[in-house]
């Protein structure tokens, strides 16, 4: 069953990002020239500004260094109050917003090894797969 | 990073230190309006931007002891939207050569008129501030209305993890910390409960009743760890500053409050990484020793702290991030009185935005203008003759020195 969620920033670039959650691949746009990772997606390398831009694979792994649980109802219920998030910091370099799936705000120590799993979601604009944490 | 935050700020070059000095100070009611916004008894009007400001800029002036036509510059920082400036020089009854709106939260639109006047575009601003957050059902978080809209690198890319709001923000910076230094939430507490006890000694602070740490932790999440006492207040206000050149400045009605240091640093990449891994730290220390050398001054010689209270815990942030404390000390600092009235640095002493006002940051600029002063009543801190006001968001900090104009 899938989950109601608030709606995803989409148009060009962003298309692309959902489409490789589609397809199971957590991937992030790559500068050529300075190979620096930008997220979330822009439409130029937020670390010099190239539009040299290619998408890379992320390998899936990662380590939550922060944590926070929702209870004021932001999203209406979607997902209903209170739920987790974690900040994943990616062996390649970036800090990922996502969820637990399997864990919860108290099972979470610093430093926590996780791996990369997807949801099945919906919003306004139709299915979805939201690339989600569980423990590794 | 959204546009409202983004200011043009002069570099902070010594030649222009102490060049201008605030000579009047001017605020609204922010706790009787809280209070009759609350109670909306029949014929109750809301505040509007005008209103506020216009009642804010006449009581500068009046602090000032100048007359209307020594105004000759007037310049318009309104965060949610207002009047443009000529329209508003009307509404005032002012003729200013230098008219202009200029950003919108602090610490960016202090320097920017300090420049303008070293460059004789006008030796008197008025410069006012004003929003009717409250009023206009100003929201932070989700996709409601009244909430905001930003580009790709705010929060509001987040929206399908659920992961929404500036406390959003503040909490995974606190969770970050308090696991690292093994702080517990009634550790975190203290701030929030002496920002408060300023504020009982301020009667134009929203919030004046002090609580206790169970009364904290029984206040209900927004986002854990931080509880509706860590965040911020929204309410409805105004602010004006008379900024005048500081030669101009010296035969008033009030010791002039030069202003002596700014600085200014913003995360450029990787925002997440920064804020929650780092503090902040990077940009605080950067912009920090920018004012520090601008003002000729260092961290002994700051009587008086304001801090970005957005949350309690940015509090820390900035006052470890500023060289005040060591790193994973601030809470400790807080709970053994360092931020008293009589404490080695007194920290927002009108109460801050968690209790005092949330004008983004031109209410502690007012604060550390009395204070400088002597004027803070109740809650003045003795023999002061520097202050110091840092602004911070998520991906800045701008901090302001202010000296007494009587000092070396």
């Amino acid at each position: 069953m899938s989950e109601k969620r608030a709606d995803r920033t989409l148009g060009p670039g962003h298309d692309t990002f959902w489409k490789f959650c589609a397809e199971g691949e957590l991937r992030i746009p790559k500068c050529s020239e300075c190979s620096g990772l930008t997220w979330p997606v822009e439409p130029v390398c937020e670390h010099c500004g190239s539009d040299a831009l290619s998408w890379q694979r992320m390998s899936g792994k990662g380590k939550v260094f922060s944590w926070c649980q929702f209870h004021q109802d932001y999203y209406r219920g979607a997902p209903p109050v209170p739920y987790d998030c974690i900040l994943v910091e990616l062996p390649e370099g970036v800090a990922f917003i996502s969820n637990p799936k399997g864990f919860a705000f108290e099972d979470i120590t610093p430093g926590m090894a996780v791996k990369l799993a997807f949801i099945d979601c919906e919003d306004s604009a139709g299915p979805f797969r939201l690339p989600v944490f569980e423990r590794a | 990073m959204a546009d409202y935050y983004t200011i043009n700020m002069p570099p902070a070059a010594r030649e222009l230190s102490r060049k201008a000095s605030i000579v009047g100070v001017g605020e609204s009611d922010y706790a009787a309006d809280y209070k009759a916004q609350r109670a909306r008894q029949p014929g109750y009007e809301a505040p509007t931007v005008e209103s506020l400001t216009t009642r804010a800029f006449e009581r500068a002036l009046a602090d000032s002891g100048l007359r209307r036509e020594d105004i000759d510059g007037l310049t318009c920082s309104f965060t949610y939207g207002g009047p443009p400036p000529q329209e508003m020089a009307q509404m005032l009854g002012l003729a200013p050569r230098y008219c202009e709106s200029n950003g919108n939260i602090m610490a960016g639109p202090l320097p920017v008129v300090c420049a303008a006047i070293a460059e004789g575009k006008a030796d008197c601003v008025a410069m006012i501030y004003g929003v009717a957050s409250r009023s206009n059902g100003r929201v932070f978080g989700g996709t409601g209305p009244g909430s905001l809209q930003g580009g790709p690198s705010s929060y509001y890319y987040y929206h399908p993890w659920g992961w929404s709001s500036q406390a959003a923000h503040w909490a995974l910076m606190a969770q970050h910390y308090m696991a690292k230094y093994g702080v517990r939430e009634e550790d975190l507490g203290a701030v929030a409960q002496q920002v408060r006890r300023h504020a009982a000694r301020n009667p134009n602070a929203v919030m004046q009743k002090p609580f206790t740490i169970e009364e904290y932790l029984a206040s209900r999440y927004i986002v854990r760890p931080l509880h509706l006492l860590d965040i911020c207040l929204v309410n409805d206000g105004a602010v004006c500053l008379i900024v005048r050149r500081a030669d101009m400045a010296r035969d008033m009605a009030h010791v002039p409050v030069d202003v002596a240091g700014w600085g200014e640093s913003k995360v450029t990449h990787n925002k997440l990484y920064f804020m929650v891994r780092q503090q902040l730290g990077p940009q605080i220390v950067q912009a920090g020793r920018q004012a520090f050398a601008m003002a000729g001054v260092s961290q002994a010689e700051i009587g008086h702290f304001e801090g970005y209270d957005a949350s309690s815990f940015h509090l820390i942030n900035q006052i470890e991030g500023l060289g005040f404390v060591p790193h994973g000390e601030g809470i400790a600092f807080c709970q053994s009185g360092g931020m008293e009235l009589d404490g080695r640095l007194p920290t927002n002493t009108e109460g801050g935005n968690l209790s005092c006002s949330y004008m983004h940051g031109w209410s502690q600029v007012a604060e550390s203008v009395r204070q400088l002063r002597g004027e803070a009543g109740e809650r003045q801190v003795a023999g002061l003759s520097y202050a110091m006001t840092c602004l911070a968001q998520t991906d800045q900090a701008h901090p302001l020195i202010f000296a007494r104009g009587d000092a070396a």
